[in-house]
């Protein structure tokens, strides 16, 4: 750890300073604007891809700064947090493009893509930070830096869902932040992966450290969306679109997973959690939130509101993943973080297209919808399919291993949560394919609104696409190299063998 | 190469004929093209691949059960495929047809030469849904409503069959399915292994009791989609169920005694339930439940052990093959009364009775000796009480004639059109029965093992030709005719109804669904009640914003506001909060 590297560094300034430029430029200035964004997100991009390489020929990318005696801000590449930055960087690339056609002619575009570049670059930082406290700054970075996007829209009901994500994620900010500090207290400065130092002050300060366990993890849980601390996602989908498309699969809701899973892997130690029995509680939360969120999405009307109540679900499958002790289960939990991320990205784009397009927001309105945007609701079918977890999308790779990995584990009330889940799954992800595609539509044909060749806009139509190929090829594609399960399986087969 | 192409092509096919325009000739020759690698896989031994970039690491390989029934596969898609192009032409929803017809087609023969668990679900999983919109292609409301059932009954099945391949690759080690069986029979818990999957693939075979969304499913969709539905896509289920089956490995004594008394209810009772029935197509469907039934029957008896997995499971395999030509037959052939005039009549009606024949076991097709095949195994094994079910099977033949005369009477009551032409699809139809024909009543594709079993020291070919001519084999099938022919004449005169049926389609699911609204109505209550509860709780995801909106709650906070902005508080604020820190980290 003695030689400083600035590409941790630069990964992060590419979109912090395209950001900051943003701010600075009139409203007008629209071209500027988009090529900051663009050029932004094609270089963090490039910069993830050749840090990538770079680590596979095993370089080691750090980045230190001394903030205070003990305190350190340090950005340290490994594979976890490689895999997550990748995610965030392709499909905030994706988004962007997304959100430059979704708010064309739009109000304070500039505030926007402003708040829009310094919430990726704290996703980025939270997939790369190497120290706990460096975890919590962009943590509460991103908290912040999201809350202008979710009211976005200056409406009523868009600032009173500011204000209800505010109480939550500014309530779990101040939790972690305890447990932050006190861990910093009874154990030190922790890096990353240094699972010793808790392995061997567990025998010491068994009750701290549990108490701070579960500060920690109540703190994390808000931003994933855990029973009972989900109820700021479903509310605040009144946020446009790509916002919503964002923070339900790359920025807010991961941070929390992924936080999940840096805290039991890399900073209480596998062996640890699962000694002391946090791993079980963290389960039975994880498996009644699978539960919880699919039964609560079933009743919802609201296109945007029954996805954010799937996302609610499927996020805890990556905390079962992780409450499961074993490799496969790892695996599933480590994979599904960029599954459930392409999945889901697709379906908010699918609904924002149909949303923009046509102004149908209500899933009883999509009768036949699917006629007249076949590539939209293709790509959102294939979704869908994913969710329910039948191959060869992604999300069968994930449920695949997460059940695989809980016979193993002889845990096999897991396979029933898993099942129970899949038909709840099918039970609300089934009638809007039906809808879409079997039912007659209620209104004359005339009434469409682009008489164009394309069925959207093409700025709107790409990205879903993209995300909806993503989607089927990484459940097609799984078995090869450097896909994201042959990645996921790497960091997971490491974590055992220590 | 040939092994993903057979995969490959009809997707392609699938895409390309969705966006031909309708009225177009020439989708049912992209079809058959799309058939040929599989023909050839069929045909000619080619050696197992492994393709390391696909899903989990996925195999294709064939064996010969498989290789039979992927030949009865390949023959029924490319014959529907054709007869489907000209008999749609000039449907509106054609190429959406088409779109799913090619990917069911996908689904089915990639699951027959997938030799791994992932790739096997996968594709199994394809057929499974794409074949839905085949259900639901004529979007009439009876069909939306078969098509539903089809839908929740398959997903129903997708869990169990998911379930199963869990336990079965964790116990296995291995996500080869040649490693299944073996390890079943080894694993304490694989005997209820096995019965998820016998109740997973059932839903697909119309095993009773989860047949009943198949009378419903089956005649919804178009001609074409239900000869390939019936006969190449329910015995899907079968090769799942023969991965699944340790036969010869194992003494199951209560699971074989399940499926063999199973198999006898659907192949007796499916048969005489269909009597009941006026539309040909679900005396059809009625008919491959019974069918089935018998197919049952004989994996049944293969858990009891004393027969090897080499003779029984081709056995069944050369079964199904019959079955299926046979049934594909009939059902292309309920489209024809209405459009074949003149003496192309006399053809038709030669093609149907030879397609009845072969489904009853009469003499001069390939039912015959594949019954004889059921019969020999039956008589063989140690199972008690064989000898009755002997006597079930020749039973089984009466029930069968009857429900398939009634199958024909029903079609020569719709009249002849006044053209004397024979349209296009009369000539997919010649082929299949041509097809069909050669490959039942020749010892083509017997294997030797099996031949030397049952010829013993006969010599091959008198061995067939006495068994075609077992003219002794007819007086089941004379029984049948005779009592449904007195039946129509004397008995019922005009009683016999031929507008709705006496009973409904779908015969269980009507005691399921009358079940499940009483359950229903339950549930409703109680989720009203709950719903209540949570309305007045606000639900707890309002908790946080009630608070935060709570007009107090803003001048309880506006107030703490104005406390914390005085130093002193904050100064004893946080005094306290470092305490607490202290004392907790201490």
């Amino acid at each position: 750890m003695e030689t400083t590297s600035y590409l941790p560094l630069l990964i992060l300034v590419s979109s912090l300073i395209p950001g900051t430029l943003i701010l600075l430029l009139r409203e007008e200035q629209v071209g500027l604007r988009t090529f900051l964004n663009l050029f932004g997100a094609v270089a963090k991009v490039g910069l993830v891809a050749w840090v990538f390489a770079g680590y596979m020929r095993g370089e080691e990318y750090t980045f230190f700064f001394r903030l205070a005696l003990d305190l350190t801000f340090s950005l340290r590449v490994d594979q976890l947090g490689l895999f997550f930055a990748a995610l965030s960087s392709v499909l905030w690339l994706v988004t962007t493009l997304y959100a430059i056609g979704y708010l064309e002619g739009g109000q304070h575009r500039r505030r926007f893509f402003a708040f829009f570049s310094f919430c990726v670059t704290a996703s980025t930082g939270i997939a790369l930070s190497g120290n706990v406290l460096t975890f919590f700054i962009f943590y509460e970075f991103l908290t912040l830096s999201t809350y202008p996007l979710v009211v976005h829209r200056g409406t009523d009901k868009a600032v009173e869902a500011g204000r209800t994500y505010l109480w939550y994620t500014i309530g779990g900010g101040t939790i972690l932040f305890l447990g932050v500090v006190g861990l910093f207290v009874v154990a030190g400065p922790i890096y990353f992966g240094q699972t010793e130092i808790i392995a061997n002050l567990i025998s010491v300060n068994p009750t701290q450290l549990t108490i701070l366990f579960f500060i920690i993890l109540t703190g994390l849980a808000v931003k994933a969306a855990i029973f009972p601390l989900h109820g700021w996602l479903p509310i605040s989908m009144v946020a446009p679109a790509p916002v919503s498309a964002l923070l339900h699969a790359v920025a807010v809701v991961k941070a929390g997973a992924f936080g999940i899973v840096r805290l039991v892997y890399d900073v209480y130690g596998i062996q640890v959690a699962e000694q002391m029995n946090y791993l079980s509680v963290l389960a039975v939360f994880a498996a009644f939130t699978i539960i919880y969120g699919s039964v609560r999405a079933m009743f919802q009307d609201d296109f945007k509101k029954r996805l954010a109540f799937s996302t609610v679900s499927q996020l805890s499958y990556i905390a079962l993943g992780v409450a499961i002790p074993g490799v496969l289960t790892s695996t599933g939990a480590i994979v599904h973080l960029v599954h459930q991320g392409i999945m889901k990205i697709t379906m908010f784009f699918a609904a924002g297209n149909v949303a923009e397009t046509y102004g149908y927001k209500k899933i009883s309105e999509l009768n036949g919808i699917g006629r007249r945007m076949p590539l939209t609701m293709g790509a959102f079918t294939i979704a869908a399919f994913g969710m329910i977890g039948l191959p060869p999308v992604a999300g069968f790779i994930s449920k695949w291993y997460l059940g695989l990995g809980a016979v193993e584990a002889g845990s096999y009330w897991v396979v029933f949560v898993l099942l129970a889940s899949s038909a709840l799954n099918a039970a609300y992800f089934l009638p809007i394919v039906y809808r879409a595609w079997y039912c007659e539509p209620d209104y004359e044909v005339s009434r469409l609104r682009n008489s164009g060749r394309l069925e959207a806009q093409a700025l709107l139509l790409i990205p879903v696409v993209v995300t909806g190929i993503l989607s089927i090829a990484a459940g097609v594609f799984a078995a090869m190299a450097g896909s994201p399960l042959s990645i996921a399986r790497e960091i997971a087969e490491k974590l055992y063998l220590l | 190469m040939i092994w993903f192409l057979t995969i490959v092509l009809p997707l392609l096919a699938a895409i390309i004929t969705a966006y031909l325009p309708s009225g177009r000739r020439g989708v049912g020759l992209i079809f058959v093209g799309a058939t040929l690698p599989a023909l050839w896989l069929g045909l000619v031994e080619v050696s197992g691949v492994t393709a390391q970039w696909f899903l989990l690491e996925s195999h294709f390989s064939l064996d010969t059960p498989r290789r039979i029934i992927l030949l009865l596969t390949v023959i029924l898609w490319a014959t529907s495929g054709l007869f489907a192009g000209s008999y749609l032409k000039d449907d509106a929803r054609r190429g959406e047809f088409s779109f799913y017809f090619g990917a069911t087609m996908a689904g089915n023969f990639g699951l027959l030469i997938s030799a791994e668990v992932a790739s096997f679900y996968t594709f199994f999983a394809l057929m499974t849904f794409a074949s839905y919109g085949l259900v639901i292609h004529s979007r009439t409301p009876s069909a939306r409503r078969a098509a539903r059932i089809y839908l929740v009954m398959a997903i129903i099945g997708e869990l169990f069959l998911i379930t199963a391949f869990y336990l079965a690759v964790q116990s296995a080690g291995s996500m080869l399915l040649a490693d299944i069986h073996p390890a079943l029979a080894e694993a304490p818990n694989g005997p209820f292994i096995f019965l998820l999957g016998l109740v997973g693939f059932g839903v697909k075979v119309g095993a009773i009791p989860l047949y009943f969304w198949l009378p419903l499913a089956h005649p919804a969709a178009p001609a074409p989609a239900s000869a390939v539905l019936s006969g190449a896509m329910i015995k899907a289920g079968l090769v799942g169920w023969m991965h699944f089956a340790p036969v010869g490995l194992v003494e199951w004594s209560s699971l074989s005694l399940l499926m063999v008394s199973l198999g006898f209810t659907a192949a007796l009772g499916a048969a005489i339930y269909g009597l009941t029935q006026v539309d040909p197509k679900t005396n059809l469907a009625y008919s491959s439940i019974s069918q089935m039934g018998v197919m049952t029957v004989l994996l049944g008896i293969g858990l009891y052990g004393g027969i090897p997995a080499g003779l029984l499971l081709p056995a069944i395999a050369l079964y199904a093959f019959n079955h299926g030509t046979a049934k594909a037959l009939l059902f292309m052939g309920t489209a024809l009364p209405a459009k074949v005039g003149g003496s192309w009549r006399i053809l038709m009606w030669v093609g149907l009775g030879l397609g009845v024949l072969a489904i009853a076991g009469g003499p001069l097709t390939g039912g015959l000796w594949t019954k004889y095949l059921v019969k020999t195994f039956l008589g063989e094994t140690s199972l008690p009480g064989a000898q009755t079910f002997l006597l079930l099977l020749t039973l089984s033949a009466v029930t069968t004639t009857l429900l398939l005369s009634r199958f024909l009477h029903l079609l020569y009551q719709i009249k002849a059109p006044a053209k004397k032409v024979a349209p296009a699809f009369l000539l997919p139809w010649v082929l299949l029965l041509l097809a069909g024909g050669w490959w039942t009543m020749t010892p083509a594709l017997l294997p030797a093992e099996l031949m030397n079993y049952i010829t013993k020291e006969k010599g091959i070919m008198a061995f067939f030709w006495n068994l075609l001519t077992n003219w002794g084999a007819l007086w089941p099938i004379t029984i049948g005719v005779l009592v449904m022919a007195f039946t129509l004449k004397f008995a019922m005169l005009n009683r016999w109804p031929t507008k709705n049926p006496i009973l409904p389609p779908g015969d269980f699911l009507h005691i399921i669904l009358l079940a499940g609204d009483l359950l229903a109505k339950l549930i409703g209550k109680g989720i009203s009640l709950l719903e209540y509860g949570i309305k007045s709780l606000q639900g707890p995801e309002k908790l946080f914003y009630r608070i935060s909106d709570d007009k107090r709650t803003s001048q309880i906070s506006a107030y703490a506001e104005i406390l914390l902005r005085r130093w002193e508080f904050v100064g004893i604020g946080f005094f306290i909060f470092f305490i607490t820190l202290f004392l907790l980290l201490r």
